[in-house]
C-alpha cells in the first residue's frame, strides 16, 4: 500500500498549492473585515465560469482565462459585498456570515441561470501524463501548479511592499490606530474583498482545471478552505499557505487508509484538532 | 493665540451618558498642557473627542482657528493633529520600519527623511528595524507609538498616558522626548495619572473633575497648591514620586 504514497505526495502538494489560492482570498477578507465570508463559494464557481467563458467561448488560453476568473470574481465580490454585507457588518461578524451563505445561494444560482446545471470542461489541449518513476503527473498539473506559485509570490510581495497592501495589514492589524493614521478602512475593505474574491475566483479556475465544473464547484471546496485557513490561524496569509498545504497533504494522504468517499472529512479532523490544541492556528501570530 | 482650542465641549459615548459636560483647554505653540484628574474625569475621552473617536455633542475644537469638530479620525489627522492612545498604539505585526512607514501614510514623500531620522534619533529603534513591533518593551513601544506619531510633522500632538507602564528612567526619557518635541514648535496636550511629574513638564496644566474644569495654571502654582496637593496629588510634595 506505501507503494502509491510517493504518488499521494505529489498528489497532495498540488491540491495544497491550488487549495492556498482561495484560502489566502477567505483569510484577507477575514483578517480585514472581521467575518468568515462564505460566499467564498459562489465566488470561486463565478471565477471558474468567468474562465471558462473566457477560454472556451472567447478562446483565450488557460492563462489569460485565469486573469479574467480573477477580474470578474472581484468584481461580483466587491460589488455583492457592498450591496449584501458592509450595511450588517454594524450588526456584528455571525449576522454577517450568515448573510453571506445566503448571498452565495443567490449567486450560484445565478451561475445556474446562466450556464445551467451540467458539467463543462476547459479547452485543454490533450497530453499524455508524464511518467518519473513510478509518479504520474500531467503537464496541465505543473502549469496550475506554477500558476498558483507565482500568485502567490505575487500576493507575498504585494502586501510586504506595496502602499496598499501595506496599508491593508495596518487596517487588519488595528483599524482604529490605521484610521487615525490617515488611511480610509471603507476603501481598503473594497479593495480587500476585490483581491479576496478575486483570488477566489482564479483558485475556483485553478482547481477546475484539473477536472470539470458546475454551479456546485466552489460549494465543494468550502470545507477545504475554511479548513485550511483556520488550521494556519485565521487571518494569517502564509498561514493560510501552510494550512492549505497540511490539508492537501492531509487529503491525499488519508487516502491510504480512508475511502476516497470519506476524503472531505480530513478537513474536518484538521479543524477539530487545530481548535482543540493550537485555538489560534498554526501561524495565528503572524498577520502576513 | 493657542494653536488648539477646545471650547466647552461636551462629548460622550451615547447620548444619555456625556463623560465631557462643558470643558476647555487650550495649548499654544511650543506649550505643554497635562490634563490631570481623578479616574472617570474625561481626561482621554477629551483626548479621543479632539481626535475624533468620541462624537462631540456640543462646543468647539479648533486648531488655528479652523474647526475640526466631528470629522472623522483621518480627517483630524490630515489637519495636523496626531493621537497616540494609550494602549494598542502601535501595529504589533508588522516591522518598526513599517510602522514609521504606516504613521507617515498621508504624507509618505515627506516621511522617508523622518524615518530615517527617527531611527537615527532613537537608536533602540534602528537596531530594530526589521523586527515585528510586538518584540518591543513597553518603553520601546511608547517610543515607537511617538515616533509614528511625528511622521507627518503634525502641529498637535495628543499624548494619552505616554509614561504608563514604564520605569521611572523610561518615564524621564520619555518626557525629554516631549519637551524636545515641543521645543520643535509643536503644541502638546498630554493626559497623565502621574499627576506630579506631568505638572513637572507641563507648561501649563488642567485639573478636571466629573467632566468640567475644575482649576487650571502653571505646573509649578498647581504643584504648590496646598488644596490641589491635597485633593489631586495624594498630598504629597513635588517629586516625591520619584
Amino acid at each position: 500500500m506505501l507503494d502509491i504514497l510517493p504518488q499521494l505526495l505529489v498528489n497532495g502538494i498540488i491540491t495544497g498549492t491550488l487549495l492556498a489560492i482561495p484560502a489566502i482570498g477567505f483569510t484577507a477578507i477575514f483578517a480585514v473585515l472581521r467575518f468568515p465570508n462564505f460566499a467564498v463559494a459562489s465566488h470561486a464557481t463565478i471565477g471558474a465560469f468567468a474562465g471558462y467563458a473566457a477560454n472556451v467561448w472567447l478562446g483565450l488560453p488557460a492563462e489569460l482565462s485565469l486573469v479574467a476568473a480573477f477580474l470578474v470574481a472581484g468584481l461580483v465580490g466587491v460589488v455583492s459585498d457592498e450591496i449584501a454585507l458592509r450595511p450588517l457588518r454594524p450588526y456584528g461578524a455571525l449576522t454577517t456570515a450568515i448573510a453571506s451563505i445566503a448571498l452565495t445561494i443567490v449567486l450560484e444560482n445565478v451561475v445556474r441561470l446562466i450556464f445551467g446545471n451540467g458539467l463543462r470542461g476547459y479547452d485543454l489541449p490533450l497530453v499524455r501524463d508524464w511518467r518519473v518513476w513510478d509518479i504520474r503527473i500531467g503537464p496541465q498539473q505543473i502549469e496550475n501548479f506554477a500558476l498558483a506559485l507565482i500568485l502567490m509570490a505575487v500576493v507575498f510581495a504585494a502586501l510586504r511592499f506595496s502602499r496598499i497592501g501595506k496599508a491593508m495589514r495596518a487596517v487588519a492589524d488595528n483599524p482604529a490606530l490605521a484610521e487615525l493614521k490617515g488611511i480610509d478602512p471603507v476603501r481598503i475593505g473594497r479593495l480587500t474583498a476585490f483581491f479576496g474574491m478575486g483570488l477566489v475566483g482564479a483558485g475556483g479556475m485553478l482547481l477546475g482545471l484539473g477536472t470539470s465544473i458546475d454551479p456546485l464547484t466552489g460549494f465543494r471546496f468550502i470545507l477545504p478552505i475554511f479548513a485550511a485557513a483556520v488550521v494556519g490561524g485565521l487571518g494569517s496569509i502564509p498561514g493560510a499557505a501552510l494550512g492549505a498545504m497540511v490539508v492537501g497533504l492531509g487529503e491525499e494522504v488519508a487516502l491510504l487508509v480512508l475511502s476516497p468517499a470519506y476524503k472531505s472529512a480530513v478537513g474536518f479532523m484538521a479543524i477539530v484538532l487545530v481548535l482543540t490544541f493550537r485555538p489560534r492556528g498554526l501561524l495565528g501570530e503572524r498577520a502576513y | 493665540m493657542s494653536l488648539f482650542e477646545a471650547r466647552d465641549v461636551v462629548a460622550g459615548y451615547s447620548p444619555t451618558d456625556m463623560i465631557l459636560k462643558g470643558v476647555t483647554v487650550t495649548a499654544a505653540v511650543g506649550e505643554i498642557v497635562a490634563i490631570i484628574g481623578p479616574n472617570g474625569a474625561g481626561k482621554s475621552t477629551l483626548l479621543k473627542s479632539a481626535a475624533g473617536q468620541v462624537h462631540v455633542a456640543k462646543g468647539d475644537i479648533s486648531i488655528d482657528g479652523r474647526k475640526i469638530t466631528g470629522l472623522r479620525p483621518r480627517d483630524v489627522a490630515a489637519a495636523g493633529v496626531a493621537y497616540v492612545p494609550q494602549e494598542q498604539n502601535v501595529f504589533t505585526t508588522m516591522t518598526v520600519r513599517e510602522n514609521l512607514e504606516i504613521g507617515g501614510y498621508v504624507d509618505a514623500a515627506g516621511s522617508r527623511d523622518r524615518i530615517d531620522a527617527a531611527l537615527r534619533r532613537f537608536p533602540v529603534l534602528g537596531e530594530k528595524a526589521r523586527d515585528a513591533a510586538r518584540t518591543l518593551s513597553g518603553g520601546q513601544r511608547q517610543l515607537l507609538a511617538m515616533a509614528i506619531a511625528m511622521m507627518v510633522a503634525p502641529r498637535v500632538l495628543l499624548l494619552d498616558e505616554p509614561s504608563a507602564g514604564l520605569s521611572p528612567v523610561a518615564a524621564r526619557d520619555m518626557f525629554a522626548t516631549i519637551r524636545e518635541i515641543a521645543d520643535g514648535g509643536v503644541a502638546v496636550v498630554l493626559v497623565e495619572q502621574n499627576a506630579l511629574d506631568a505638572l513637572d513638564l507641563a507648561d501649563r496644566a488642567y485639573i478636571l473633575a466629573a467632566g468640567q474644569n475644575h482649576t487650571e495654571g502653571t505646573g509649578a502654582d498647581l504643584a504648590a497648591d496646598p488644596d490641589i496637593r491635597r485633593t489631586f496629588l495624594g498630598g504629597r510634595q513635588t517629586g516625591d514620586q520619584r
